[in-house]
């Protein structure tokens, strides 16, 4: 409120009390509420916030100038939604008569569940996985049916090939919707193997509905897991990332069997890593409930203490969000991010690849800057 | 206390420190610019805005900031940049054109975040609560005949960019911002009459030269009287034109309202219930004019019949 009072405590814990027990949030100070409802924009929460105020039923009470800042994520919210179902049905319509199922992925997967968590969500594209096999046939019927691949330089094309867990996105040449193609969760480069054919296999159709799959409740709560905690492109949104894991995980891990076969199944697919963050990071920025053996039992495959003391103190310097008058204005959370995004880059790929892929990057981002820049 | 009623100079520091805070319409804005020029300018375009006394306890909308970059660059070519809640997703400009920034991205804020309204791409005036809506592409001169409008008198300002349109009720909410003229139309409507107040020219803008028509008084005083749709007319200038104010099909008025608005597929049913409530009640024309002081005569005649 006041540029005075500029050096609050912590504005990414305020955003995290209201998420937890929105009903504490009519009561907070202006102030307090005001960097809650800018925080929640930039990290493009704004709807699913108001889901939740609503959901406990203190929506009415906020001020009518709240509730329309609030009204102004959440069209976009349903307006993303709708969008989203259309592409479902035109992937459909494109796999007509081939036999290729549509297994959603992520945010797709959460609404056409009807998750909890899916209300007043924003997503940006779609999603779907396919055994490597199929990938030419859809590709096809893709092309056929009005998209195209977004990338046209060929090194690009190449890298998504070679190495990727997915073809380089697809753009719908009339909707300008984005498709994002996946033949595993993680590129055929990084160091952990999760197997597509055990994914595949245990797949899940969306009840009421043909031709659609998710991934099973815990391949999917893996998944988002391992997006998280081994690819830099959901630091940015990183918060985001937890919280829908948060809801996930409150939603389907209400018994301790559940929790013991995610430990087993986290295995199978060579996932114990990104678990065993996810749970220790759940437990201390969300509160998420879980078993006491969760936190305790250690297996071979979790990270050692080093590489856990180190996660403990950047995590939370790149996920949680400073105040939105410094926002990328701070050099240690910067710092920080660069250091995941390393980390992330090591895990995706050996050094060599490594090296010559980022050597590349940096000669065309150089190139760009200056010979093609134009002038303001 | 009024913006105006600040020294130049004060309102200067104040800027660069804690800000001010602005209502505007609907909005509250939190003003903090680093630009030597830009409290002149604000002050000769919004200076009848009351100042907002501190503290606010109210949530403030947009937090905006203007700032100078730190890169080599700032000692050649000085560029200023737009933040909101961390960076701009687009590109500085030069020092000196801080107030058309200013400008361009508060508009583009508010298109991409107030969906609690149905945003169309027109200009607003009103006699009283009866709005007459300009819908028009660029190009298709509703600044201008906007601006001649509201120079006249008759006609107060709501938007020259904006239908900020409530879907539950259909009325729609003054933003009386400054007018922002192009090119040719600086001088015609510098001509039109001694007392309208233009801000400086800015040249090698994106769209050419620009410069800002200060909102009349009267605009600003009844920024909180809500209008209603009255009459849909959509201009088009040609140079040398004779007039031409002919009915316009509804089927081909709710498209001119709907195609070019900024969030109309956004709103989902209730933007298209919005839209066809206006399309329905309002009588809409086309008018194709080429002298702007007879447009505006026709309009302000018509609209009293």
């Amino acid at each position: 409120m006041t540029a005075m009072n500029r050096t609050p405590q912590k504005p990414a814990d305020w955003l995290l009390n209201a998420w937890l027990d929105p009903a504490t949030f009519p009561a907070l100070p202006p102030e307090e509420q005001e960097i809650i409802l800018r925080l929640a924009r930039r990290l493009d929460v704004l709807g699913a916030l108001r889901a939740r105020l609503e959901q406990a039923g203190v929506l009415h009470r906020l001020s009518g100038r709240i509730q329309d800042f609030l009204e102004g994520g959440w069209m976009i919210a349903k307006a993303r939604e709708r969008s989203v179902r259309w592409e479902i049905n035109r992937i459909q319509r494109a796999f007509y008569g081939t036999g290729l199922p549509v297994i959603l992925l992520k945010g797709a997967a959460y609404i056409m569940l009807d998750l909890p968590l899916a209300r007043g969500r924003v997503m940006a594209d779609v999603d779907i996985l396919l055994p490597e096999a199929d990938l030419p046939l859809a590709e096809q019927r893709l092309n056929r049916h009005g998209w195209f691949t977004a990338l046209q330089d060929p090194y690009d094309q190449h890298y998504y090939r070679q190495w990727m867990h997915e073809l380089p996105p697809m753009i719908h040449q009339q909707r300008q919707t984005e498709l994002d193609i996946h033949h595993a969760i993680l590129p055929r480069s990084a160091r952990l193997h999760p197997d597509s054919a055990r994914l595949l296999a245990a797949v899940q159709p969306i009840p009421g509905m043909t031709g659609i799959w998710t991934l099973a409740p815990m391949d999917m709560i893996l998944h988002a897991m391992t997006q998280l905690f081994h690819d830099h492109h959901f630091l940015k949104g990183g918060l985001r990332e937890l919280l829908d894991l948060d809801a996930l995980l409150r939603h389907y891990g209400q018994t301790d069997p559940f929790w013991q076969q995610l430990i087993v199944r986290a295995d199978e697919l060579d996932l114990i890593r990104p678990l065993s963050y996810g749970v220790r990071f759940l437990h201390r920025f969300c509160q998420t409930p879980m078993p006491e053996f969760m936190l305790s039992s250690t297996h071979q495959d979790a990270p050692g203490w080093l590489a856990r003391s180190i996660m403990n103190r950047l995590l939370p310097l790149a996920l949680l969000p400073g105040h939105p008058d410094r926002l990328d204005k701070e050099p240690l959370q910067n710092l920080a991010r660069w250091l995941l995004y390393v980390r992330s880059h090591w895990l995706r790929m050996p050094p060599h690849l490594l090296i010559g892929h980022l050597t590349r990057k940096w000669v065309k981002k150089w190139h760009f800057n200056v010979w093609n820049r134009r002038p303001v | 206390m009024r913006i105006a009623d600040l020294a130049i100079q004060e309102l200067t520091r104040r800027l660069q420190s804690t800000g001010i805070v602005w209502r505007i319409g609907p909005f509250l804005v939190r003003l903090r610019v680093f630009s030597p020029d830009f409290a002149r300018h604000f002050s000769l375009l919004y200076g009848a805005y009351p100042l907002e006394p501190e503290p606010i306890d109210e949530i403030i909308d947009f937090h905006i900031e203007l700032v100078r970059g730190s890169g080599l660059r700032r000692w050649l070519k000085p560029p200023i940049f737009f933040r909101m809640d961390g960076p701009a997703p687009f590109a500085p400009f030069p020092l000196d054109h801080a107030l058309p920034l200013f400008e361009w991205g508060f508009n583009y804020y508010i298109a991409t975040w107030a969906n609690q309204y149905l945003m169309l791409h027109a200009a607003v005036v009103a006699r009283g609560e009866r709005a007459l809506l300009l819908p028009g592409i660029p190009g298709s001169g509703k600044s201008t005949l906007c601006a001649a409008l509201v120079a006249q008198g008759e006609w107060r300002l709501l938007s020259d960019e904006f239908a900020l349109i409530r879907p539950a009720t259909g009325e729609i909410l003054p933003l009386p911002r400054a007018i922002a003229l192009k090119n040719a139309s600086i001088g015609v409507i510098r001509a039109l009459d001694g007392s309208i107040v233009l801000g400086p020219e800015f040249s090698k803008t994106r769209k050419g030269t620009v410069a800002h028509m200060q909102p009349p008084l009267t605009s600003i005083q009844a920024v909180d009287q809500v209008a209603w749709p009255t009459w849909v007319v959509c201009p088009q200038f040609q140079p040398d034109a004779a007039m031409q104010f002919t009915p316009m099909a509804k089927e081909q008025g709710f498209l001119r309202l709907s195609s070019n608005a900024f969030n109309f597929e956004l709103q989902g049913a209730r933007g298209f219930q919005a839209v066809n409530r206006i399309t329905r009640s309002c009588p809409m024309h086309h008018l194709r004019f080429g002298q702007l002081t007879e447009a505006v005569e026709l309009l302000t005649d018509w609209s009293s019949s």
